[in-house]
């Protein structure tokens, strides 16, 4: 609940600065209010309490997504600093329109209301059209915006229809007695329906097969860092959203439904793996590879009793090594009209670091030992085993052989291709190393120490 | 009483709409519009939906109205051209349109059962504005400033989207 409010706190602040023309120090402000907030979550771990009659619920859950909502949030401010430095007089916008998005996000996971939930859906999603489309006189700008809204706001009707016939099951939209009503059964028909409808909302949102076909042209289209946002911190939310909604929910589906879920799991890994092999943009490679991680995490749904802490290691790790990668992203393609991996030729003699960072942040991704993103995968899978899934965890297994191809596809023309002639020197802000290196040392050091993310559930 | 105006209301609902589909000019159907949706506020205002009603008047006739008259006039389709449509395309549209209509009026024919509802006597009047604000602002509350938010940041946004791009020293 403090969480909630002091950044709200935070964003009308920074409004205020723009008043007063304090534009020069609104990003330094909301990194050290941010850090602030950051401490004041991680203080109230182990806090179990309701407030404001069951709004809001404070858990270990809400806590752990809240305080990693909030690290990826202070990286996007980072990089705002610079990515925004020839449009100042609209920083302030830029910056509390991030913050309100991470209310929203934080209100996603510490719902105890529907109506909170979908209120903080709205809040992430409309932030997001409004930055997809911020660049507004680029038409791929314009088209990624304008399709993320018309596909996006399609998909929260979906939700609310869903969130409308469950009330209409149940008689109320508080979770703990929605819950209470699901289990003990004799519940009408229309509110496994009505699961059903969000269930479908909520994959749209995190990009799963067959409801993927927005991302990609949103993320290329969109500018650097809005997609930078969408494939870390958006992703991330949609799916432990998707997570706690499954935990209350889903205990009395069907037996076909977790059969779905495998299904849609194993298809959105594949689709994903091999339409990303084709890509020669940059943008559209990791909008694909973004796919086919929601692929990986759906697979935490399939065993939900477990599977909390699991998730969570998984979207910390993806989410880290998601913001690294894009920094390099944003750094070389800068100025360019299109972000092919042709740009990415020779790195490693331009900028060693920088193709360091991206080389460990792709190898992460693809799931190769020591770094965190194999210990996420290898944690979903053996949960997966757990519950006798071997199909599901075969699949998986070859899409992570496949992802790699594709990875290293980018480190190679980094390593062993020759610089384009007429490139440029390339001009890497102090702040984007920061957020490089920073983002790359904890997926390392949480993948040389995994319990330190596991045991706190 | 309330069955004559129930009447007046549904002709002048219904007349509205008829003209809306009719008029060919856009501007005079946007018109008959707003029409027929301050009418179809009347019908929620007879049937006790205060809060919903003024909602309807205000989102309806005067938000989306005007979002629809200023998309007419800055695409300039007030001008009367007749839009040819081909041949199979209006077949279609008949067909699909009497289809439609024939499942509304079974749904419709079906519907003549009654049912007795006992509504428990409380002597208090849940559809009104009064009830309605005491639960937005006591227990709904963080809804209730989050949806100030959500509207909030939309603000922020147009705001962004239009502003004058200023040349940075």
């Amino acid at each position: 609940m403090n969480t909630l409010i002091a950044i709200g706190g935070l964003a009308v602040l920074v409004l205020i600065a723009e008043i007063i023309n304090l534009r020069k120090f609104i990003i330094p402000i909301t990194i050290i209010g941010l850090l602030g907030i950051l401490g004041l979550t991680i203080n109230d771990f182990g806090l179990q309490a309701t407030y404001f009659n069951n709004m809001i619920v404070v858990n270990k859950f809400s806590t752990a997504f809240n305080s990693l909502f909030i690290v990826l949030t202070i990286f996007l401010v980072t990089l705002s600093g610079d990515f925004y430095k020839d449009q100042l007089p609209k920083i302030s916008d830029y910056i509390s329109l991030k913050l309100f998005l991470l209310m929203g996000a934080v209100s996603m996971v510490s719902f105890g209301n529907m109506a909170m939930f979908f209120l903080g859906l709205e809040i992430l999603s409309i932030s997001l059209y409004i930055l997809a489309g911020s660049n507004r006189k680029d038409i791929r700008s314009n088209e990624s915006g304008m399709k993320y809204f018309l596909l996006g706001s399609f998909a929260s009707g979906v939700v609310l229809f869903g969130i409308a016939f469950i009330y209409g099951a149940t008689a109320t939209f508080d979770i703990g007695e929605i819950f209470k009503l699901a289990i003990n059964g004799g519940i009408p028909k229309w509110y496994q329906l009505g699961v059903v409808l969000i269930i479908i909302g909520m994959l749209f949102k995190i990009a799963a097969v067959p409801f993927h076909f927005w991302a990609p042209d949103v993320y290329q289209g969109a500018p650097t860092l809005t997609t930078t946002l969408m494939s870390t911190l958006a992703k991330v939310v949609a799916i432990a959203t998707l997570y706690k909604l499954s935990l209350i929910l889903t205990l009395s589906m069907p037996e076909a439904y977790i059969t779905a879920l495998v299904f849609i799991s194993i298809i959105t890994m594949t689709v994903g793996n091999i339409m990303a092999l084709r890509q020669d943009n940059i943008k559209r490679l990791l909008a694909y590879s973004g796919i086919s991680h929601a692929g990986f995490m759906i697979m935490a749904l399939v065993n939900l009793a477990q599977s909390e802490a699991s998730l969570f290691y998984y979207a910390t790790a993806y989410a880290l090594a998601g913001i690294a990668a894009f920094t390099v992203v944003i750094v070389v393609c800068r100025g360019k009209s299109e972000e092919l991996i042709e740009q990415f030729n020779g790195l490693a003699k331009r900028s060693p670091l920088l193709a360091a960072v991206m080389s460990i942040a792709l190898l992460s991704m693809g799931g190769i030992p020591i770094f965190a993103g194999f210990f996420g995968k290898f944690f979903l899978f053996s949960q997966a085993l757990e519950k006798g899934y071997i199909t599901l965890v075969i699949f998986g297994v070859i899409n992570s052989i496949i992802s790699i191809f594709y990875y290293f596809k980018v480190i190679l023309a980094m390593y062993t291709k020759e610089v384009e002639e007429n490139a440029s020197e390339l001009q890497i802000p102090l702040s984007y190393k920061v957020v490089g290196v920073v983002a790359i040392l904890i997926n390392i050091v949480i993948g040389l120490y995994p319990s330190f993310l596991l045991d706190i559930f | 009483m309330i069955e004559i105006l129930f009447y007046i209301l549904s002709t002048l609902t219904i007349g509205s709409a008829v003209l809306t589909i009719l008029s060919k000019n856009p501007i005079h159907s946007a018109i008959w519009l707003v029409v027929s949706f301050f009418s179809i506020a009347g019908h929620y205002i007879l049937l006790n939906a205060q809060f919903l009603g003024m909602v309807h008047i205000m989102v309806y006739s005067g938000a989306i109205m005007i979002l629809m008259l200023f998309t007419i006039m800055l695409m300039n389709l007030n001008v009367t051209n007749e839009i040819q449509k081909p041949f199979v395309t209006k077949i279609v549209a008949t067909i699909s349109f009497c289809l439609v209509g024939v499942l509304l009026l079974s749904i419709a024919m079906r519907a003549n059962q009654s049912f007795e509802l006992n509504y428990a006597q409380t002597g208090e009047d849940f559809q009104s504005v009064h009830v309605l604000g005491k639960i937005l602002l006591d227990e709904y509350v963080v809804p209730f400033e989050m949806v100030a938010i959500l509207l909030l940041l939309s603000m922020i946004g147009a705001v962004l989207i239009s502003k004058k791009d200023k040349k940075v020293a």
